[in-house]
């Protein structure tokens, strides 16, 4: 990779498009590969994320880039930032950024992703209704779930 | 790919909501997570899921931690020791032998820790935290099943000597020991000493609390544990600094934590 080509232009699915330096876009390793197999020019097709959502993982990614060796912000700063980045993304967003991470292989955005919901939901009733996820199981099941789980009924 | 509006989450693909559910306490999974709906069901019972297995959520009371027991820690055990023994054994099952880090605080006994020894094939973290029905033996024995062993916490638990002697002999590649023991009194350095002799690969020793330990241990530790890259001596205030003792604390540990230093993390 010439180091002249620093860089580069990422386009989302909804045909937005994002010029950003090569250093913040290699923190994915789906571009990563992309820029290494040669086998696109200096735009990248990214078909599985969307212009809004696009815009986000560049923001995250331009604060974890570490430019020239003074991208060093302390990383108490960086962490406080990472929970504001997630704090009020409403499920949707949160939702299509963990596709987002995982497609464009962002490891630490896939955690910082997946903590934030993990964080957000713990009862039933905020999986059902957070995450909009309907119970479907059938009473059958529910009873064979129940006979599984005894532990509630010990002594 | 629409944003805003109604999202499936059911329909996450597996290893995604995986990751997910893998972040939450295993009493949250069984409580709750599994209950959920079919493929997060399915998605719970994955041995992948139960490579960790956490269970403290609700038994410790916020307020008083790191202090070990307070009226209000009671009040926020919402099961009965034994459903949480139960819960557990049925963990240690959903991972099929794949166990590699558990995390107990409280509740943990000799037959449930043979239990879970047993089981695994490999354990390379274990926490047996305020454990207090735990004896010297069962654990010496258990974790002799697990030479691999590399980080254990046995924080506010008491334990003789030759036992943490004995753990370190069965456990080579030993390198976290973590000892904080604030309400549980070591008679004298006996104890460091044991680590000391027992245990001279470690990396990371956290004493926080241990009152009763004197120059004697502290010296045995920095004399033998010569790869001793962190040491929490917080809240050990039987440790007198005089003469170079602190100069070669400084000098031999790369991140050292001094008695009084503060206690907010």
């Amino acid at each position: 990779m010439s180091k002249s080509e620093k860089k580069i232009v990422l386009k989302s699915l909804d045909n937005e498009a994002f010029e950003v330096e090569k250093a913040v876009a290699l923190q994915s390793q789906t571009i990563w590969v992309m820029c290494e197999d040669k086998c696109v020019g200096n735009e990248i097709p990214l078909e599985n994320v969307t212009g809004q959502i696009l815009a986000k993982v560049i923001d995250y990614c331009k604060k974890h880039a570490v430019v020239d060796g003074d991208g060093d912000e302390s990383s108490e700063e960086l962490k406080n930032w990472d929970t504001e980045f997630t704090k009020n993304m409403d499920q949707s967003t949160l939702f299509n950024m963990i596709l987002a991470a995982n497609y464009l292989n962002i490891k630490s955005l896939l955690n910082l992703t997946c903590q934030a919901v993990a964080d957000k939901t713990k009862t039933i009733d905020e999986f059902h209704t957070f995450l909009n996820i309907e119970n479907n199981f059938t009473p059958e099941e529910e009873a064979q779930i129940c006979q599984e789980n005894l532990w509630a009924f010990d002594d | 790919m629409k944003d805003g509006g109604y999202r499936d989450w059911a329909g996450l693909p597996p290893e995604l909501t995986s990751s997910i559910l893998v972040r939450l306490d295993a009493i949250e999974i069984l409580e709750n997570a599994q209950k959920v709906c079919k493929s997060w069901h399915r998605v719970c019972k994955d041995p992948s899921m139960w490579r960790k297995i956490d269970m403290h959520t609700g038994l410790r009371c916020d307020g008083c931690y790191p202090r070990p027991d307070c009226d209000q820690c009671y009040e926020t055990l919402s099961l009965s020791r034994r459903c949480y023994e139960t819960m557990c054994r049925h963990a240690v099952d959903l991972s099929q032998g794949g166990l590699v880090e558990i995390d107990i605080w409280r509740f943990c006994t000799n037959s449930l820790l043979n239990y879970i020894a047993d089981r695994s094939s490999s354990l390379r973290k274990v926490g047996l935290v305020m454990c207090h029905k735990l004896d010297g033996e069962t654990l010496v024995e258990a974790l002799a099943k697990h030479p691999l062993l590399e980080e254990l916490d046995i924080s506010y638990c008491s334990f003789p000597e030759e036992s943490l002697k004995a753990v370190g002999k069965s456990c080579p590649n030993l390198k976290t020991l973590k000892l904080k023991t604030p309400e549980v009194t070591y008679n004298d350095d006996e104890f460091a000493i044991a680590i000391a002799q027992g245990m001279p690969g470690l990396r990371h020793l956290q004493l926080f609390g241990n009152d009763v330990m004197g120059n004697e241990g502290l010296e045995a530790i920095l004399d033998s544990c010569l790869h001793l890259e962190h040491l929490d001596l917080r809240q050990c205030s039987g440790i007198q600094f005089v003469g170079d003792l602190e100069k070669r604390c400084y000098q031999r540990i790369r991140d050292l934590r001094m008695p009084h230093d503060s206690t907010d993390d």
